[in-house]
């Protein structure tokens, strides 16, 4: 396997003194939506931040094409890679139509500020995300929801082949993480790019990847199709639930069910966690 | 949707440029305003010359005025523009990349710092008059790199940045008073009235040196109206879209402690100009990020007019400019503490 564009070797991740991620290998599947699921601090936020550049490893390093990442320029990255992190704040009254255009940085010079494929990028990036309406609203005064969207229509306008996304579901009510997701398998489907996801939730990762990657304590347990790698002795492992996993009545894939089978005392349950 | 909402595209050839037309016209009419400001100036004085005499002057045409409006009045006004101007950049630069309105050059300590190395050179004589504005800006960086080194810890978090700039810009505010009384009396009372900012006998000779290092840095400028815009997201979000945070932020910093310095060393430390324009220009031009030529623009009107209100209000006495910037910026400033607590300790 090495025709994947994005790939890490030998990742060592450090926040000061603490070692994150400890020696991790991995390799993006190109085309495809990668969701990368594990318990809270497992490391895959940190793991999507050193695959984006936004944390530089200590040992080992990811590569863009068989290139280190800390040699390509940063603009050139961005160029390639978009990222949207988990909180991301705005400029003060932006509007949503400037923050769209926003996304364009990486492919501006100081003297073409708006040309035809700036226009075409960013037109596209509203009419996916349903944006337009919202073009002359402040980013500040909109909904959970809609400024999730218009997020991430910047991060589409950026129009890279690569894109990671840090739990964009985690400020919104299910209808709208849904949609969300809906989106970020369609842009997959539709333009074939490649996504990488951090979701917490495990049945929306096992329902939106292509390919499931299942994090504890920095190293990666389990990886592949979602029916392959999640089942009850890995949710015992990944999290320390017992569950129990049926087939989705909807996609006819894994389906996580909290609890021990035959259980039905939910305080014993909720105490042995808590 | 062929264009982002509230910007016009300029377009030469192949080249493009997005310029928001509110920020535009604020500047067009800010640049309106100086102009009669600057008018206005030169006509009052211990003379009235009315504006048509003073267009006459400015012309190069004969005049029997042209004695107290080009030699007396003139070099004045020169220094209150360049130096208005230049703490208005100062101030946008350093706000910025502080991302907080209160962070800027006369608060953190650099116009202190810029004063203190003025005054220390001014009462040992040290240094050679025509070396004083780079004096000025070795102060102004060594206060800097002080609350850089004293706020740093594992990344600059605004608030304590804020803090320590504070502190700092007050123990070198002691450490000129002490300059001061060690020194010589008369070059003692002569920096004491260059330490309230005051353009009172200030001629060309303090223009040049601020108008040539402005010329300087125009490329600079240029870079920076693009770099401002490029840093105002959070640190993720601005280096996913490919900017190279850690080169863009102390390239703005250095560039607004160089100008604020060779502001102070002009017009001495004309205080809550950099405070007060940035904020100005951005509340009237409504753009996501501070306007740079709004900020120049506003801070060349405030010492203009704030010099005229010195000069003539309590004539034939003339106050320093800085008392009267003082008297706008001082409740200002209170206020943005008090929203400041108010926002981060109460509920919102």
């Amino acid at each position: 396997m090495t025709g994947n564009r994005l790939r890490a070797e030998g990742l060592v991740l450090t926040y000061e003194d603490r070692t994150v991620v400890d020696g991790l290998d991995l390799e993006i599947p190109d085309g495809q939506v990668t969701v990368i699921i594990g318990p809270n601090a497992c490391g895959k936020s940190t793991l999507l931040r050193a695959l984006g550049r936004l944390l530089k490893p200590r040992r080992g390093s990811v590569l863009l094409d068989g290139t280190e990442l800390a040699r390509i320029p940063t603009k050139r990255v961005a160029q390639e890679i978009g990222l949207l992190p988990q909180t991301p704040v705005p400029p003060e009254g932006i509007t949503v139509s400037e923050l769209v255009t926003r996304g364009r940085q990486p492919h501006h010079k100081w003297w073409q500020q708006w040309t035809e494929a700036d226009e075409k990028a960013v037109t596209e990036a509203m009419d996916r995300t349903e944006t337009g309406d919202l073009a002359e609203r402040p980013v500040d005064e909109l909904s959970g929801g809609q400024r999730q969207r218009a997020w991430i229509a910047m991060a589409l306008a950026q129009d890279t082949d690569l894109l990671l996304l840090d739990e964009p579901t985690t400020y919104l009510d299910i209808a709208h993480q849904v949609e969300v997701l809906d989106l970020v398998r369609q842009l997959n489907r539709e333009r074939g790019r490649t996504v990488v996801v951090v979701l917490h939730d495990l049945n929306q990762a096992a329902r939106y990847a292509d390919h499931l990657i299942a994090m504890k304590a920095g190293r990666i347990v389990a990886q592949g199709a979602p029916g392959d790698v999640i089942t009850g002795d890995l949710v015992q492992e990944v999290f320390g639930l017992a569950s129990v996993v049926v087939p989705d009545p909807v996609t006819g894939g894994p389906l996580v069910v909290p609890g021990a089978p035959g259980s039905t005392d939910r305080s014993a349950r909720i105490g042995r966690h808590g | 949707m062929t264009r982002p909402v509230g910007f016009a595209v300029l377009r030469v050839g192949r080249a493009s440029f997005l310029l928001h037309r509110r920020a535009a016209l604020v500047a067009v009419l800010l640049g309106a305003a100086l102009a009669l400001a600057a008018v206005a100036y030169l006509c009052v004085g211990e003379s009235f010359v009315g504006p048509a005499e003073v267009v006459r002057v400015l012309w190069g045409q004969p005049s029997p005025d042209a004695f107290v409006v080009g030699t007396l009045r003139m070099p004045r006004l020169a220094v209150g523009l360049l130096a208005g101007a230049a703490f208005g950049l100062a101030g946008s630069f350093v706000q910025t990349v502080a991302r907080n309105p209160l962070a800027s050059p006369d608060v953190i300590g650099v116009t202190q710092g810029a004063g203190a190395a003025t005054v220390a050179a001014m009462t040992f004589g040290v240094a050679a008059y025509d070396t004083l504005p780079y004096i000025s800006i070795v102060g102004g960086l060594a206060a800097a790199a002080l609350v850089y080194v004293f706020a740093w810890r594992r990344g600059l978090h605004a608030s304590r940045f804020v803090l320590i700039g504070i502190g700092i810009s007050v123990a070198l505010g002691s450490l000129t008073q002490l300059f001061l009384t060690k020194g010589d009396f008369l070059v003692a009372q002569q920096a004491k009235v260059w330490l309230t900012g005051s353009l009172n006998g200030r001629g060309y000779d303090h223009a040049a040196p601020l108008a040539s290092i402005l010329l300087v840095l125009t490329p600079a400028l240029l870079w920076a109206a693009r770099a401002q815009r490029s840093v105002s997201f959070d640190d993720d979000t601005a280096t996913a879209l490919g900017v190279r945070l850690g080169r863009v932020r102390l390239g703005l910093i250095v560039l607004g402690v160089v100008l604020a310095s060779v502001a102070t060393a002009a017009a001495g430390p004309v205080d809550f100009v950099a405070l007060l324009a940035p904020q100005i220009a951005r509340r009237l031009s409504r753009t996501a990020q501070i306007p740079l030529l709004g900020s120049a623009l506003t801070g060349a009107l405030i010492v203009t007019v704030a010099d005229l209100l010195a000069r003539k209000l309590f004539s034939p006495i003339e106050l320093p400019v800085g008392v009267f910037t003082a008297v706008v910026g001082a409740p200002y400033l209170m206020w943005l503490i008090v929203r400041t607590r108010s926002r981060s300790g109460g509920p919102a």
